[in-house]
């Protein structure tokens, strides 16, 4: 028994060591605490993930939806962009979140929607192999990065120091200007979308 | 690093100073708001308890800490009891970026505007979920007139910050206070007129006090979002309204007014009379002007500031172009 329980406080503490050697390049010198904090935003991320998902009730799916925008705050200040983390609270908490759940209170019945009732088994299914798709996708990559040299992890290509809002401007108005400004006009045809969707002719009164 | 114990036990203790400082602010303007009534509508205002009634408002908070807190049946519990959490904890976070004197800031931030306004952000979800979890009529309507107030106002007061942002290139409270100088006429006052006005009106809206007080209209919605909440629920929303006063009022004062910087002596007096005297300023216009209508508010904003905002802010950049 006591065996049992020695092997599996190993192999713990074995996944932890090779967490810290992961994340090692990406968080130098913080060891133990940035670990930590690290599993507390995926815990974050994923438990309100899964209650913006899952839940009968939009409010609450939307609150689920606050808290992950919460962890990902989290994560940038993990990644030392302190700017981002709070432009992340700004844009997303304070100002989509709220207009989400400005939505929701214009709309009537938001207790007995689509989202109240059982789902069906093959959107379950669907949605499940969604979810798998990041580990697919990504997955690989960060393994055989891991496997053949650990400090390979940093050379992903970030040729902007993104430490302050001065360099991150910098950054976006000469060496990504064109992504920043392509970035723009998506946003503006999504915006000209929507206004085209809602709009409805309105006719005179009189007639 | 930033997580050393120097900077840990500095925040603790800068959280548990601002906690007082937020109970004192409650129960000092309790009294002021109280007071200032009073003499603007020709009656006494509070003076039975302790010497001209200081003392009213500290009975007031003792009847508050022992009331029993009833909730409607039918509430959704999670968010009725998360909301005057959420009121109340990010607002402690608000202050610490605050440049109090010019060795006395609780944390040192480089972005200590956008720390401000990131987390004020949370300040407006509590009053939604408020609004939402009672499930009462009243405190629904009041959400809804808050998100569409907040969210309108927060644009042209971001753009005034702007401004002054451009001006000084930075976003360290701190580094924005030392560029004014120690006279009026050396504030950023004086070269962002337009930018203070801006900012003057939307903090009013921003803390949702009359005449822009439509989320908690208690003429109409019975006291809006607040409405199912008693006891404690309800102090901690109260505790956070006023901190909120307190904080705008700091802001603007380090931003327009030279923060902690004034004539003979620098130090956290000044700011404390600035901030305080805004304070005043805001009670005196709630107890002067008319509730506006909510087609009014929104025109005010999207009609007006927000141009003007804008305006000011081209022009802010075109001049510092130009001059640097």
């Amino acid at each position: 028994m006591n065996s049992i329980i020695e092997q599996i406080l190993h192999n713990i503490g074995h996944l932890l060591d090779s967490c810290e050697a992961f994340l090692a390049p990406i968080l130098p010198g913080q060891g133990i605490a940035a670990l930590i904090a690290f599993f507390f935003y995926v815990l974050l991320l994923l438990g309100g993930g899964l209650t913006a998902v899952l839940a009968r009730n939009l409010v609450r799916a939307m609150l689920g939806l606050v808290i992950t925008f919460l962890g990902v705050a989290g994560m940038y200040l993990l990644l030392a962009s302190p700017f981002l983390a709070l432009m992340q609270l700004l844009i997303y908490i304070g100002a989509v979140c709220v207009l989400i759940f400005f939505a929701i209170m214009l709309t009537k019945n938001t207790t007995d929607g689509e989202e109240t009732r059982c789902p069906n088994p093959i959107n379950v299914l669907y949605a499940f192999l969604a979810a798998l798709a990041p580990i697919v996708v990504a997955g690989p990559i960060i393994y055989l990065q891991t496997q053949t040299d650990p400090l390979q992890v940093q050379k992903i290509p970030v040729h902007t120091p993104v430490d302050s809002g001065a360099n991150l401007g910098e950054g976006l108005l000469s060496m990504d200007l064109l992504p920043f400004e392509l970035i723009s006009i998506i946003l503006l045809v999504a915006m000209a979308g929507a206004v085209f969707l809602a709009f409805k002719p309105q006719r005179s009164p009189n007639s | 690093m930033f997580l050393s114990l120097a900077v840990f036990v500095q925040i603790i203790v800068a959280v548990l100073l601002i906690i007082g400082l937020m109970v004192a602010n409650a129960v000092a303007m309790v009294y002021m708001e109280r007071k200032v009534a009073g003499f603007i509508q020709r009656r006494p205002g509070p003076y039975e308890v302790g010497p001209r009634g200081t003392l009213q408002a500290v009975c007031d908070s003792m009847k508050l800490l022992a009331k029993q807190i009833y909730r409607p049946g039918n509430a959704d519990l999670i968010l009725y009891y998360l909301a005057p959490i959420l009121a109340f904890f990010p607002v402690l976070l608000l202050f610490l970026p605050i440049p109090f004197g010019p060795y006395l800031t609780p944390l040192p931030v480089n972005d200590g505007v956008v720390l401000i306004l990131a987390f004020a952000g949370l300040g407006v979800l509590s009053n939604l979920l408020a609004g939402w979890g009672s499930s009462n009529k009243y405190s629904l309507l009041g959400a809804a007139r808050a998100v569409a107030q907040t969210v309108a106002y927060e644009i042209p007061m971001i753009l005034a910050l702007l401004a002054v942002v451009l001006l000084s290139g930075s976003m360290d409270l701190k580094s924005i206070t030392e560029q004014q100088g120690q006279w009026p006429w050396e504030w950023n006052v004086v070269l962002q007129p337009l930018a203070f006005f801006i900012y003057l009106i939307s903090l009013v809206a921003e803390t949702n006090r009359a005449p822009f007080d439509l989320p908690e209209a208690e003429s109409e919605l019975t006291a809006g979002f607040h409405t199912e909440y008693s006891g404690m629920g309800f102090a901690l929303f109260f505790l956070s309204e006023y901190a909120n006063m307190l904080l705008v009022s700091f802001v603007a004062a380090v931003f327009f007014l030279g923060g902690y910087r004034g004539p003979i002596a620098d130090g956290f007096w000044w700011l404390f009379i600035k901030a305080y005297l805004l304070m005043f300023f805001m009670v005196w216009i709630r107890w002067t002007f008319p509730r506006v209508r909510f087609d009014q508010l929104l025109n005010l904003n999207w009609r007006w500031l927000l141009p003007l905002g804008l305006l000011n802010l081209w022009l802010t950049a075109i001049v510092t172009k130009l001059l640097v």
